[in-house]
């Protein structure tokens, strides 16, 4: 039982730990740290090499379940969107659906169109800043500014739809908390259009360039069986090969009447992790068009709840596709307006088990676009 | 401001300094001798302090304390519980023992192989959940990662019961390489006791680590151990995850633990 | 209560200014006076109109309008001025101010924003002052168990080396360098070969672990690329012969070396952005791994000091880049020839009529004046350009290939991610030291087939 299941990867000759004491420099990476975000990551260097890593999240941890526990369903939506803001409707629509199965009530045809296009815009918004965050950390400046610019279009979107530019709060047990604007389907149209020319010329500038190709192809790579037995998700796990997205496999609200195609790279290499999410960003494109399409024009947006809704004494466990991979929200309800217990499963957290794994036997230069390109958001993880 | 009083204090100034140094060692050294204690007594003081409450809440919950058993148990819980997603409550108390197939297919198999040691929580489409005994938690985690195709763990998930002196603790496993088990999300749940004044590592609150099956479930299980105080025997580091080093409280999300401003 | 000086005393006061007023003149008496006295009798003063000039007789002039374009004439001249003003420290500050303006606005259009933009009112074109000031105005932070001697000393040492390359850059014809050395593209090599010195005792100096392995980055980089920086260069002294920087730019009065070596064009250009830290090799500064590298310690005017000296060097790299590629200042003269008479006494207009009616004194055309004798050789056909006009066509042809050089090391910053460490090292020691040898072998074999060199057809 003692010995270790996944064997530790094959270091370079010379490079054993227990010789070279003497050699090795802890360094603290983060949190006060350009390459971190809000995490340490305590790395041990042998020369140019990472012989030991120990992530060390927490410094952002506002105990989101604890004080889930206090507040009642209606009031836990606001908090609970806080570990992503970027991402604020996948966070959130775990939590929602759940708190409809425990309350037992039925959302209209057109809120479910209006969840998956928010939802999916929230995606690209996501992606986009990760991947301004991953240009940046391999030191490719115009590749921080190109997304963060063209992230715009969509916020503005989203502000057109929910009110808010980054916390919508928007999803809401039964349905939406508003209805889109008036002329909200050309608009959108015409925004994602031109987003999705935009993201296509990323590949000239990023994707095919040859340095970014030499450095981070074969480094960080993390095979199917490792990537299965870590628990990895969403594009980390897509990226080894495992074909597994939520929207297909376990599809909520009206994903199944979507035609979604999921996005596989098999060499599960940093570079394969960092071009999933831009496939996926593709991908929510295609969804949103579809969407827009089959969208009911005009109908109800939100079934009433009563006020101060009890859930029945029951547990769920529900699960979305957000942008960095499987949410889980897992609500154990005692038939009190607030839950008994709430657990956030979230994908963050499950793909930080990846890093030191990965980062052991990797080259010093390589930290940032192994960390990063696990999909990584700090706060998430902390919750 | 007179002008004896500057020369009172000006003279006394090399006085007070000395002084206020002295002071200063001897506050550092109280407050580390104070977090040193805090560090040792603090849980006990605490969990003393919130105990009246818990006390009082008890009668007010005894309905809850009678249900509880009542979910975990399957018979009982079952025709509540097995409706599809979106149907209302209403329509399934109507209904009549309708278990979805598949999913009673592997849940049989684990409660056969393990009579008496295992029961069924719940058996929902997509959801299962098998209680297990504390003691067993090894072996049917060896059976399921052998004979089932759930190949990695999503969370687990520490739930306190302090009515029944016990803490839940939940694994929720998942399928990544069976396509057909794809939906299914097994719960595999256990208890283990509850200490009214918890010492992590050192009390009855221990539970054997899945890690060597699962070992998706490490950050999961340090997670739970500093957050309920569930000690995982034969967990590689049980250290602190997301708390800091030096935190000296009840675990957080213990129901004695209060928020403050709440 | 408070005031700010509590034990003011007006009699302490005074006291305190004539002591210090009393220990001033004192020491100017003692020491000052005899010091410029000293400095003054082994100066090589200039003879203007026949005159000696002397320190009392510089003053006089200063205010005498017509000897006021003569003293300015003997300044410029003067090696003080070379140094620090035209080709010197002055004229490459000037060019590396400029390359961090058009940096910034170029990367930011490059990447559809707009840049510095509100200070100076034009497009941001006092922005790169304001932070000048605001470096200045900061606290310089040391860090406690750093090696303060060394620590203090790198800035300046990294800055005094920058500024030293630049002083073996030739800009125009006639001598316009500080260091006119016949082993010129020696002592370049001796100046670069300090970089990583000053380095990796700044980096160990600060007694921190990110500028540690930033120093070694740099080190590492800089001593692998300074071999292939040399040898491909080397292709150049073959074909021309001399060492002497000048006679290479001479050497190119035809056509320019790129044409025969652009194999060593671009393995130079290559290790320039190596040797600069420019961004696809910027390991050393690497932002997100060692927090800002060997940088990581630098606060206020330190850091400011050394943004400064790699800004000269840039320039300098460049500058080096057009004289043994682009062929220096050499270019078609467009500066008219200027007649002694215009520039002394003014260039008349005339009217329709061919009388003049009026003279227009051009305030900085007297300084561009070229020696009489030249302009009766040239009218006499014996010289084909006058000094002034090589001077005023050769220091523009030079600057706008040194700009446009500056461009293209510029360029990749927003174009390439950084690399790592092992790609460097390999791309130094397999691929650029191979192509500069093969670029050796071209020019060995130009040489041996007879098409370039002494007696060739060229």
């Amino acid at each position: 039982m003692a010995e270790q299941v996944i064997p530790t990867k094959k270091m370079p000759p010379g490079l054993q730990v227990e010789n070279v004491d003497d050699r090795i420099m802890t360094l603290n990476v983060g949190p006060q740290h350009p390459g971190s975000g809000h995490m340490r990551i305590i790395v041990k260097i042998d020369g140019d090499y990472i012989v030991d890593a120990d992530p060390d999240p927490g410094y952002v941890h506002r105990g989101e379940e604890k004080m889930a526990e206090s507040r009642n369903y209606i009031t836990n939506i606001p908090h609970l969107e806080r570990p992503v803001i970027h991402d604020s409707c996948n966070i959130l629509y775990p939590y929602v659906l759940g708190v409809e199965d425990l309350v037992g009530i039925e959302v209209p045809e057109r809120a479910k169109y209006v969840r998956v296009i928010a939802a999916e815009l929230n995606r690209c918004i996501y992606i986009q800043y990760w991947l301004a965050i991953y240009g940046i950390f391999l030191g490719h400046s115009t590749m921080f500014m190109w997304p963060a610019g063209d992230r715009e279009l969509l916020i503005d979107l989203m502000e057109k739809i929910t009110g808010a530019r980054v916390t919508h709060a928007y999803f809401i047990p039964g349905g939406v908390r508003n209805d889109v604007p008036a002329n909200f389907e050309d608009v959108c149209l015409r925004q994602v259009n031109y987003f999705e020319k935009r993201i296509k010329e990323y590949a000239d500038i990023f994707y095919d360039n040859p340095i970014l190709k030499a450095r981070t192809e074969d480094t960080g790579v993390l095979s199917r069986e490792d990537a299965i037995r870590l628990g990895t998700t969403g594009s980390v796990l897509r990226a080894s090969g495992v074909d597994y997205d939520l929207r297909i496999k376990e599809p909520y609200d009206v994903y199944d009447e979507l035609d979604v195609h999921t996005n596989v790279l098999k060499s599960g290499d940093s570079y394969a992790r960092s071009k999933i999410p831009w496939l996926d960003m593709l991908e929510s494109c295609n969804i949103i068009r579809q969407a827009l399409e089959k969208m009911p024009k005009s109908g109800s947006i939100r079934t009433k709840l009563k006020p101060n809704p009890k859930g029945r004494e029951d547990e769920v466990y529900r699960r979305v596709e957000s942008g960095r991979g499987s949410a889980g929200c897992h609500i154990i309800s005692r038939g009190k307006p607030e839950p008994y217990r709430l657990k956030l499963s979230v994908s963050s957290f499950r793909n930080l088990i990846a890093l030191p794994y990965l980062l052991k036997g990797e080259k010093l230069g390589n930290m940032p676009a192994v960390y990063w390109s696990l999909n990584y958001w700090p706060v998430e993880a902390d919750r | 401001m007179s002008k004896s009083e500057k020369k009172v204090t000006s003279k006394d100034e090399d006085k007070k300094k000395s002084d206020e140094k002295a002071i200063g060692d001897a506050i550092i050294a109280a407050a580390n001798a104070r977090r040193e204690e805090l560090a040792k007594e603090a849980l006990a003081t605490r969990s003393n302090k919130t105990l009246p409450k818990v006390v009082k809440e008890k009668p007010k919950e005894e309905k809850p304390k009678e249900s509880k058993p009542k979910e975990e148990k399957p018979k009982e819980s079952k025709p509540k519980e097995e409706k599809p997603k979106a149907a209302p409550p209403s329509k399934t108390d109507t209904e009549e023992e309708s278990l979805p197939e598949f999913e009673k297919s592997f849940v049989d198999k684990i409660s056969s192989q393990f009579t008496g040691d295992v029961e069924v929580g719940y058996i929902k489409e997509n959801r299962t959940r098998v209680n297990v005994k504390k003691e067993k938690i090894l072996e049917v985690a060896q059976f399921i990662k052998d004979n089932l195709p759930f190949d990695h763990a999503e969370s687990v998930t520490g739930v306190d019961f302090p009515e029944d002196k016990e803490i839940g603790v939940v694994y929720h496993l998942g399928s990544y390489t069976d396509p057909t088990y794809s939906k299914q999300v097994l719960a595999l749940a256990t208890r283990v006791p509850r200490e009214e004044n918890p010492n992590p590592g050192n009390d009855s609150t221990k539970l054997p680590s899945l890690r060597d099956m699962f070992y998706s479930v490490e950050f999961h299980e340090r997670e739970v151990f500093e957050m309920l105080g569930v000690y995982f025997e034969s967990h590689p580091d049980n250290r602190r995850l997301l708390l800091p080093e030096d935190w000296a409280d009840l675990p957080p999300l213990r129901k004695d633990f209060r928020n403050k401003g709440r | 209560m408070s005031v700010i000086a509590p034990k003011f005393r007006l009699g302490y006061f005074l006291k305190g200014i004539f002591d210090n007023a009393f220990w001033i003149l004192t020491i100017v008496t003692l020491a000052g006076i005899p010091a410029i006295q000293i400095v003054l009798f082994y100066l090589e003063l200039p003879v203007i109109d026949g005159e000696l000039l002397t320190a009392f007789l510089a003053f006089t002039w200063l205010f005498n309008p017509t000897m006021q374009v003569p003293l300015i004439k003997a300044l410029i001249y003067s090696d003080l001025f070379r140094i620090v003003a035209f080709p010197g420290f002055g004229f490459a500050a000037l060019i590396a101010a400029g390359t961090i303006f058009v940096e910034r606005k170029m990367l930011a259009k490059l990447q559809l924003r707009v840049g510095p933009f509100y200070c100076g009112k034009v497009e941001g074109i006092l922005q790169l002052a304001g932070d000048g000031l605001k470096l200045i105005s900061k606290e310089i932070i040391i860090p406690a168990k750093a090696d303060k001697p060394l620590f203090w000393a790198a800035p300046v040492l990294f800055v005094g080396t920058a500024a030293a390359f630049v002083a073996l850059i030739p800009v125009a014809p006639g001598g316009w360098v500080v260091a006119d050395l016949d082993v010129g593209l020696l002592a370049v090599f001796a100046v670069i070969g300090f970089f990583p010195i000053i380095t990796i005792l700044s980096a160990w100096s600060a007694n921190s672990k990110f500028p540690f392995i930033g120093g070694i980055r740099a080190l590492h980089q800089m001593v692998s690329f300074e071999i292939p920086l040399i040898l491909s260069l080397l292709g150049v002294v073959i074909l021309t012969g001399t060492l002497n920087l000048s006679e290479i730019v001479e050497s190119q009065s035809s056509f320019p070396w790129i044409i025969f070596m652009p194999i060593g064009a671009i393995v130079f250009f290559t290790t320039m952005l190596a040797e600069l830290e420019r961004i696809p090799f910027d390991l050393p500064e690497a932002e997100s791994e060692i927090v800002a590298g060997w940088l990581t310690e630098f606060s206020g005017m330190m850091y400011g000091l050394v943004q400064l000296g790699s800004y000269l060097k840039l320039y300098a790299f460049a500058a080096l880049f057009v004289i043994i590629f682009l062929g220096g200042w050499t270019g078609p003269v467009f500066w008219p020839p200027l007649e002694t008479e215009l520039i002394t006494e003014g260039i008349p207009i005339p009217n329709y009529a061919g009388d003049p009616i009026l003279t227009v004194n051009a305030p900085g055309l007297p300084l561009l004046d070229q020696d009489p004798n030249e302009w009766v050789l040239q009218q006499q056909g014996e010289l084909q350009y006058t000094s002034g006009q090589l001077l005023v066509s050769g220091v523009i042809w030079f600057v706008l290939k040194t700009v446009g050089v500056i461009f293209f090391i510029l360029l990749p910053r927003g174009v390439f991610p950084r690399i790592r460490l092992d790609m460097l090292l390999h791309i130094g020691w397999y691929k650029l030291i191979g192509l500069s040898f093969v670029n050796i072998f071209i020019a060995l074999g130009l040489v041996y087939a007879g098409v370039i060199g002494p007696g060739g057809i060229l």
